[in-house]
């Protein structure tokens, strides 16, 4: 895909910056919700690269915050684009879980014409990101929280907010950041 | 007893080394010549019986052609293979009389003065400098036009021995070397490989001689130096990218089809690890010259497996010197921007080996292995898991003070990537003293020490607690701190003005560090701000000041104070430090940094915000703002904007 501009830098993206919030979890019956702090810890723009950790509070199976680490790809049409192509992601999959964001709705044509390739995603306020948990940073993978998924993500580059859902090829559950 | 009866005892014969009798001399020098031939211990027997100062004094003293073809034969074979050889040889004076005698009229005895000359200098222990005393050079680059190609080999190898500082490869090039060697492409594979190796060695790290390289001949030499690229010979090859990747190396566009020709130097170089002997062990060497700074091209290593193949090296027995220098050297440059290329290299498990070598005794490898654990540690994934070895942290603080100040600086600035916030070697950095030694270097009289010191402390304050934040002032004073903002050199004032950056930021107690003393940190910033015409340094004092902008009321109006210095006259917007930033559109960051100011400063929910909202809008900064809304950059439009709607929340409650 040459050709692609990246996007232009954000401050909201630069290393160190921390993002608050909320996972929801729901399985069947039963709703969670757990605090969540996000800190980024490494952006390369040109790479489409960005890394950080994510620590859960209040789980309620965990004794202590759960700290994992993970990695990003912005999807940027140059290094990365909305087709996951991997962690056992379809098409399908990866439709049915950007379509959850409201501002994918104006790009959903040209992605499923062409993949996006044609977009200007650099210029878009809205940044789409691939966010995999990688490890566990304080607790053993016995702590009763999976990390087999991973999340699509929108950051919205006006405002610094950041949404996020999960997948898990292994689970029925759905969980929001 | 026939054994014995061949020769004399050892004793008699050093005795016949000095007979009168010609006769007797010229035999008593060929026995011992023959018996020493590749043999260690009886070389030791014969330099400690004194033979060698008698072998040099007939070739002193002598004037039979034989003779002196003996002498010259039983030097080169004392000094072939042996320290201790070289060093008896040497230090009987030989070397005059060798070059004395590479005018001699007789070939035989040129080319056997000419054979014990690059014995010698195939050691480390030839004195090198020596060369270029007197008329010595010009001798040795007459010989290069000799008739006698044995002697234009000897030659040519002894000056690619003897060429090691830019004094040396400028005076070769004033005595007319270059040309010489060039012509000795021509000639047969010995010659024409001592002569590339020669030409490396004059145009290693000098633009201006690979410069002359390119241009000579109309580019016919440069062409066929590409050729050889391509040879039968493998040290051919080796020695023709060498002096390539110089050339490549001292200027980006320096060759026809560049890309064409640098990946087939690298597939050919790639192939030549597996040589045995000398070619295998220094393609690694040549490899990190070619590959520096090139990413396109540490790519294309990358795809031609050379990560795997090099880390291979680091999994076999003890490597010389040299080689292990190469290896590292090539991983450096591999790593230093690709995370493939280190995971690569980490999964292969030879993190321990890569740690040893920086306590290694040879200098380069140390500076080798300390660039390959900074490559290593630029990934943050890297520092949290395959980089967790703590016995990486003290070779490495014991490198801040090694004797050679290149490698203080390489190990200088690869703790400045191990003690960020989440790097698991903080704490050890920290318990080991490393902290003070990096307080005493950002003291050095050395700039390159300065900034890689003044680098790693800010780095160290990245997200540190208070507590190791007071430690760290209580030791380098407020009073070092902002010397370093006024620093002479450019980059250490843009390192100091981050450090504040770091330190100001978070919690209270770090934002009040900025105006404790007298606000010392804060006006060393603010007038930084005033005077500094380099946008970087601007850059890190803005993103200080909105950090303390960040703080409790205290704060926000030091910040006012300086940003918008109320005079009796009121607030003259035009000259303020805030509009000038707001309004400066040579790099949209300054505008960026500005705007985080006024978002810090108009953050909602504060007491004092109505009042601070009134005293910027007098100033002429909301319609500064709408004018910003419009930004050509992004990221300056989106900032304006929000600051925009807190100037709006926050005239709610004064309606």
């Amino acid at each position: 895909m040459p050709g692609q501009a990246l996007p232009p830098p954000c401050t909201f993206l630069n290393v160190g910056q921390a993002f608050t919030g909320t996972q929801n979890v729901s399985a069947g019956q039963k709703d969670e919700a757990w605090k969540v702090n996000v800190r980024l810890q490494g952006c390369d723009i040109q790479q489409g690269y960005l890394c950080g950790s994510m620590e859960a509070l209040n789980v309620p199976s965990a004794e202590t915050p759960v700290v994992t680490f993970w990695e990003g790809e912005i999807v940027d049409n140059k290094n990365n684009t909305f087709f996951t192509g991997q962690w056992e992601a379809t098409r399908e999959k990866d439709f049915e879980h950007w379509e959850k964001f409201p501002s994918f709705a104006f790009l959903k044509e040209e992605v499923k014409k062409d993949g996006g390739r044609s977009l200007d995603l650099a210029n878009y306020p809205f940044m789409f990101m691939r966010w995999k948990e990688k490890f566990f940073v304080n607790v053993g993978a016995d702590c009763g929280l999976t990390i087999a998924g991973f999340y699509y993500v929108c950051f919205s580059r006006s405002n610094g907010s950041v949404n996020g859902y999960y997948f898990d090829p292994n689970s029925r559950f759905s969980s929001q950041l | 007893m026939p054994a014995s009866a061949a020769w004399a005892r050892p004793e008699e014969l050093v005795e016949s080394l000095s007979s009168l009798d010609n006769t007797a001399r010229l035999k008593a020098l060929r026995d011992v010549k023959n018996q020493i031939i590749g043999n260690k211990t009886k070389k030791l027997s014969y330099i400690k019986l004194g033979a060698v100062p008698r072998v040099v004094e007939i070739l002193a003293s002598d004037t039979e052609v034989p003779l002196l073809v003996q002498s010259a034969a039983a030097v080169g074979s004392f000094a072939c293979g042996i320290e201790a050889g070289v060093r008896a040889v040497l230090d009987s004076g030989v070397l005059p009389h060798l070059l004395k005698m590479l005018s001699n009229g007789d070939q035989k005895v040129v080319e056997a003065c000419a054979r014990s000359l690059k014995m010698i200098f195939q050691s480390t222990l030839a004195p090198k400098s020596d060369m270029f005393q007197g008329h010595r050079m010009e001798l040795i680059i007459e010989l290069l036009n000799s008739e006698n190609e044995n002697v234009a080999e000897v030659a040519a190898s002894v000056l690619a021995r003897c060429c090691e500082t830019v004094d040396h490869q400028q005076a070769l090039a004033d005595a007319g070397g270059m040309q010489s060697l060039l012509r000795l492409l021509n000639a047969s594979v010995k010659t024409r490989e001592a002569a590339l190796d020669a030409l490396g060695a004059l145009t290693k790290g000098n633009k201006q001689l690979c410069a002359v390289v390119m241009c000579m001949d109309q580019g016919r030499s440069l062409a066929m130096i590409m050729k050889l690229v391509k040879d039968k010979s493998p040290r051919t090859r080796l020695l023709a990218c060498a002096c390539l990747a110089n050339i490549g190396k001292a200027s980006p566009s320096s060759f026809q089809h560049e890309w064409e020709m640098r990946t087939s130097m690298l597939r050919v170089l790639v192939k030549l690890f597996d040589e045995p002997g000398p070619v295998g062990e220094e393609a690694p060497g040549v490899v990190a010259d070619l590959v520096a700074s090139n990413e396109e091209l540490q790519k294309v290593a990358l795809d031609m497996h050379a990560v795997e193949k090099l880390g291979e090296f680091l999994r076999k027995a003890a490597l010389p010197s040299k080689q292990l220098t190469g290896v590292l050297s090539a991983l450096a440059e591999l790593c230093s921007r690709f995370q493939e290329s280190r995971r690569q290299l980490l999964d292969m498990q030879v993190q321990a080996r890569i740690i040893a070598a920086l306590e290694h005794d040879c200098a380069s490898v140390r500076a080798a292995a300390c660039s390959c654990i900074r490559s290593l540690s630029r990934s943050v994934r890297n520092l949290r898991t395959s980089l967790t070895d703590e016995r990486l942290v003290e070779p490495l603080l014991k490198l801040l003070n090694d004797s050679s100040a290149d490698i203080q600086a390489l190990a200088v600035s690869t703790v400045s990537n191990i003690v960020l916030d989440f790097a698991p070697h903080k704490a050890v950095v920290f318990r080991c003293g490393g902290v003070s030694q990096l307080i005493q270097l950002s003291q050095s009289m050395d700039p390159i020490l300065r900034v890689n010191a003044v680098w790693a402390l800010k780095n160290l304050m990245y997200m540190s607690d208070k507590s190791l934040k007071e430690t760290v002032m209580s030791e380098l004073t407020f009073s070092s701190l902002v010397d370093l903002i006024f620093d002479s050199e450019e980059k250490v004032r843009e390192q100091a003005m981050a450090l504040v950056r770091n330190l100001v930021y978070g919690d209270k107690d770090s934002i009040q560090l900025a105006i404790v003393q007298d606000a010392v940190l804060l006006h060393a910033v603010e007038k930084q701000l005033h005077v500094s015409t380099e946008s970087e340094i601007c850059i890190q004092g803005l993103y200080a000041v909105s950090n303390v902008a960040a703080g409790s009321e205290i704060h926000k109006e030091a910040v006012m104070n300086i940003l918008i210095p109320e005079t009796p006259m009121g607030v003259n917007g035009n000259t303020s430090l805030l509009m000038r930033y707001l309004q400066d559109m040579s790099n949209p960051q300054l505008r960026v940094g500005a705007l985080w100011c006024v978002i810090n400063l108009t953050f909602p929910g504060c007491p004092g915000l109505a009042g601070r909202i009134s005293r910027l809008r007098n100033a002429g900064v909301e319609a500064q703002l709408h004018t910003m809304a419009e930004d050509p950059c992004l990221d300056v439009k989106d900032r304006a904007k929000t600051a925009l709607e807190q100037f709006a929340a926050g005239e709610i409650p004064s309606r």
